[in-house]
């Protein structure tokens, strides 16, 4: 019983640790990658990069968000979709300047 | 001219729910700590019931912090000290709940360790409350989070 009471915030610490959402901050640029969680209310994306970056994004008035060049809602995010999302490095918050739905 | 806001604006909330479970929970930690060296119902009683109230208040802070996070994010100059609050304060709050928990099954199975497990728990839950609270404190003071921010001439004022 005592090593279970040992073992036993081992693991819960292992787990809420790995439960955590980590992101990253990257240069000004453009990178494509796949929609990993879209949160609606607050109109935010996380993507990850093709070369592992998670990137959390927060629209602004300014973002523009298309499909084939034609305006669309932030509704019509899903996860998984492709994107290709042009970003602005802001200190260390990356604003979305243009998200692209690639499919 | 510049008009003053609300004061009742949403991320307004966080601040005011935060500081009763950072209090409580700190006390009850310290309750549960005495109670393994001091018998009597005050500490470890008083511990339970602290930690039950400080669980509740966590998770309401934890929403209040939700709700004010799509709102402060887009002005913070660096929002990965927002997101270390945010995965610091979930694993707080689920730290103390667990141990809430167990205390709720100690009560049953009159296990010493589980007595031990619950006061470990509460002491590392602890340190994550501490430097939660040190990250929410660096995004007010250094970011001005969900700071309104009033113009030079403090005209919106007069």
């Amino acid at each position: 019983m005592k090593r279970i009471a040992k073992i036993i915030p081992a693991f819960l610490m292992l787990f809420l640790f790995a439960a955590c959402e980590s992101t990253d901050v990257v240069e000004s640029g453009t990178y494509s990658g796949t929609v990993d969680e879209v949160e609606a209310d607050k109109t935010e994306i996380y993507v990850k990069t093709d070369d592992g970056k998670m990137l959390e994004l927060y629209f602004t008035d300014e973002t523009s968000l298309t499909i084939a060049g034609e305006e669309v809602d932030f509704s019509m995010l899903e996860e998984g979709m492709s994107v290709e999302v042009e970003i602005e490095k802001v200190g260390k918050r990356l604003d979305p300047i243009s998200v692209k739905i690639i499919e | 001219m510049d008009q003053l806001p609300d004061f009742w604006r949403t991320e307004v909330f966080h601040p005011l729910s935060v500081h009763l479970p950072i209090a409580l929970l700190l006390v009850a930690t310290f309750f549960k700590i005495v109670s393994l060296w001091k018998s009597g119902e005050t500490w470890n009683k008083g511990g339970s019931i602290l930690l039950f109230i400080g669980v509740v208040g966590a998770w309401i802070s934890v929403y209040t912090g939700n709700l004010a996070d799509g709102i402060v994010s887009r002005n913070l100059c660096d929002p990965t000290v927002l997101k270390d609050h945010e995965n610091s304060s979930l694993i707080m709050a689920w730290l103390f709940t667990i141990a809430f928990l167990l205390e709720a099954a100690y009560s049953f199975l009159r296990r010493g360790w589980l007595n031990h497990l619950v006061v470990a728990l509460m002491i590392a839950g602890s340190g994550f409350l501490v430097y939660t609270g040190h990250l929410g404190a660096t995004l007010v003071y250094q970011q001005a989070a969900g700071v309104y921010v009033p113009s030079d001439d403090c005209e919106e004022f007069e």
